[in-house]
């Protein structure tokens, strides 16, 4: 599997590309032992426990539905299990607002530049005499009140807009957003992104069927996907893959349903986890995990 | 719970998308109409006037109310050096010398005590009890000329010289203090009887002169007498001079009076007849009680 190595390096350099040589992803899925099998022929069901680090002292976990994309019937192979500080915190929608308008303003960058009155041609003479002219008198062509004269306190080059917002303002978004398309029945959880076909038409009519909505984002845990998926969601107006690196609140927002692997849901829970209950000082922090 | 309560209305209403999110207040048009900021206000204003001339009044006054003024509490200053002068008590002063002048020339008996109405009725000193004068205070000058044993009462004493110099020849000091109303009665108490007026009850000192006169080195009248006794014996050996044997005093010098007594020999709650040359007395218990206590 030398081949696959290296083309993997160089993916990971680049955006996100589909591989034709292979149908299904590089890694197997965690719980299955025959990678390429229909998973449906195994017994079900198949997960119904998971263990979560950091438990919650007052709220048991959460439990959500495991689906499959692999065949058109709405069937469902197990329960998983969610941690409730990340999927139940309170619905802080001021902190959305917060998070989305960092994101909108922190690349803007305004441009608008009115040159100052040294930068204009020279401006030693009066137009026209004081006196004797029936016109207006004037010390300079180019001042204010004239068209084309300059700005006085106009805006003086690119300015930019950018802020980091803080880290526990950023982390609590994210929680936030997430408990709020769980609690209103958006997010679809997925033994991996593993399609029968290339046809678009085929993710279309699954999703028509299961009323998952026009808009669909579709995570996983690396980016690198399914040629399949990568096909399908190419081809149609409203779905977008990313990896888990590339969540945030905005698309979580903008798409109508959140599409999530098991790896990508143990990959966010890690980090989340780790994020909220890490401290100031270096020396406290527990280990980090081990995959950027 | 808030979280279950939030949630719970999650499930019902609309799903939350970039358009339903609500704006914080801070950036809606009305809050900023009525927390408008400064440049806004500056253009609103007027050209003249101290926002325009950046000469506003220190923070915490407003510009408008002052109309360019300071406040008048402002501009009038302040005197702390003048703090409790409304409360301060006054004492006139009486020195050692204008005594002993005052015994040379038979204006007061030393064979009585001497005691503020007998200063008084010399009309050397003019007491005003309503400008808050308590009465009279011992000073030093005149310690070597003095030469007569007396049985003094006085209100307030400054230095011990005094005090040394009035045991020197064997006699006896006491502070006391009286209260306003007492004091009119003492400073001139023919007019006092005249008036007809039971003989008033004289009040505890105020708090910031018990210590004064609870004290046995200020020979207070409400301090210990066996410390006084200390006390004495201490200022003789610093002065260098001996003290008299008790025993050998005469009876004038161990008169004192009582904490509630003004005059000597009246006790109060007493009505005079000056014209029936008769002094009346209460019998009720209650007034018996109120006087006596």
């Amino acid at each position: 599997m030398i081949k696959s190595l290296s083309l993997v390096k160089i993916l990971r350099q680049c955006s996100i590309r589909s591989i034709r040589h292979f149908e299904t992803s590089t890694q197997p899925p965690p719980f299955s032992s025959d990678s390429t099998s229909n998973p449906i022929s195994q017994q079900l069901p198949l997960i119904v426990n998971r263990q979560l680090e950091y438990p919650h002292v007052r709220y048991p976990p959460l439990q959500a539905w495991l689906e499959t994309l692999g065949q058109k019937r709405d069937e469902k192979l197990g329960i998983v299990d969610l941690h409730p500080s990340i999927w139940q915190t309170s619905p802080r929608l001021d902190i959305l607002y917060e998070n989305i308008e960092w994101q909108k303003t922190y690349k803007k960058i305004d441009w608008a530049y009115t040159p100052p009155h040294h930068e204009y041609p020279s401006m030693r003479g009066k137009p026209w005499p004081q006196k004797g002219t029936g016109r207006a008198r004037h010390s300079s062509r180019y001042d204010p009140q004239w068209k084309g004269g300059y700005k006085v306190n106009g805006p003086k080059g690119p300015t930019s807009f950018f802020y980091v917002l803080p880290k526990e303002k950023r982390i609590e978004g994210l929680c936030t957003a997430l408990t709020v398309k769980l609690h209103q029945n958006d997010v679809h959880f997925v033994d991996s992104f593993d399609l029968p076909t290339h046809q678009p038409t085929y993710l279309q009519e699954l999703t028509e069927d299961r009323f998952w909505g026009p808009s669909i984002l579709f995570i996983d845990d690396t980016d690198i996907m399914p040629h399949n998926m990568m096909f399908a969601s190419a081809k149609t107006e409203g779905f977008t893959v990313m990896p888990v690196y590339g969540l945030n609140v905005y698309s979580i927002l903008k798409h109508t349903t959140l599409v999530l692997t098991i790896r990508a849901l143990n990959k966010i829970e890690k980090k989340l986890l780790h994020a909220l209950n890490s401290y100031d000082t270096q020396k406290d922090q527990p280990a980090p995990p081990d995959e950027p | 719970m808030p979280i279950e309560r939030g949630l719970q209305y999650l499930r019902h209403m609309q799903r939350v998308t970039l358009k339903n999110l609500p704006m914080p207040l801070e950036k809606t048009d009305k809050w900023k109409k009525e927390h408008p900021d400064e440049n806004t206000i500056k253009s609103i204003m007027s050209r003249k006037g101290p926002i325009s001339r950046n000469s506003l009044p220190p923070y915490g006054i407003d510009p408008i109310q002052a109309e360019g003024r300071l406040p008048w509490i402002l501009t009038v200053p302040k005197e702390p050096y003048y703090e409790g002068v409304e409360e301060a008590r006054q004492y006139l002063p009486i020195s050692l010398r204008t005594l002993q002048r005052l015994i040379d020339l038979r204006r007061i008996n030393p064979d009585k005590p001497v005691d503020l109405p007998v200063l008084c009725n010399t009309k050397l000193f003019s007491i005003q009890p309503d400008q808050r004068q308590f009465g009279l205070q011992l000073t030093d000058e005149g310690a070597d000329l003095f030469s007569t044993p007396i049985n003094l009462e006085i209100q307030w004493v400054a230095s011990e010289l005094a005090i040394a110099a009035i045991e020197r020849c064997g006699g006896v000091l006491t502070t006391r203090y009286f209260d306003p109303i007492s004091l009119s009665a003492l400073v001139d108490a023919k007019k006092f009887f005249e008036r007809g007026e039971p003989i008033p009850r004289c009040d505890t000192p105020p708090i910031n002169a018990i210590e004064y006169y609870t004290d046995p080195k200020q020979r207070g009248y409400l301090a210990n007498p066996d410390l006084i006794r200390e006390e004495r014996q201490r200022l003789a050996q610093k002065y260098g001079y001996k003290l008299p044997d008790s025993s050998k005093l005469s009876p004038l010098f161990h008169l004192r009076k009582d904490p509630r007594q003004i005059f000597y020999g009246l006790e109060p709650g007493w009505l005079i007849n000056l014209k029936d040359q008769t002094i009346l007395k209460p019998t009720d218990n209650k007034y018996q009680t109120f006087y006596h206590s």
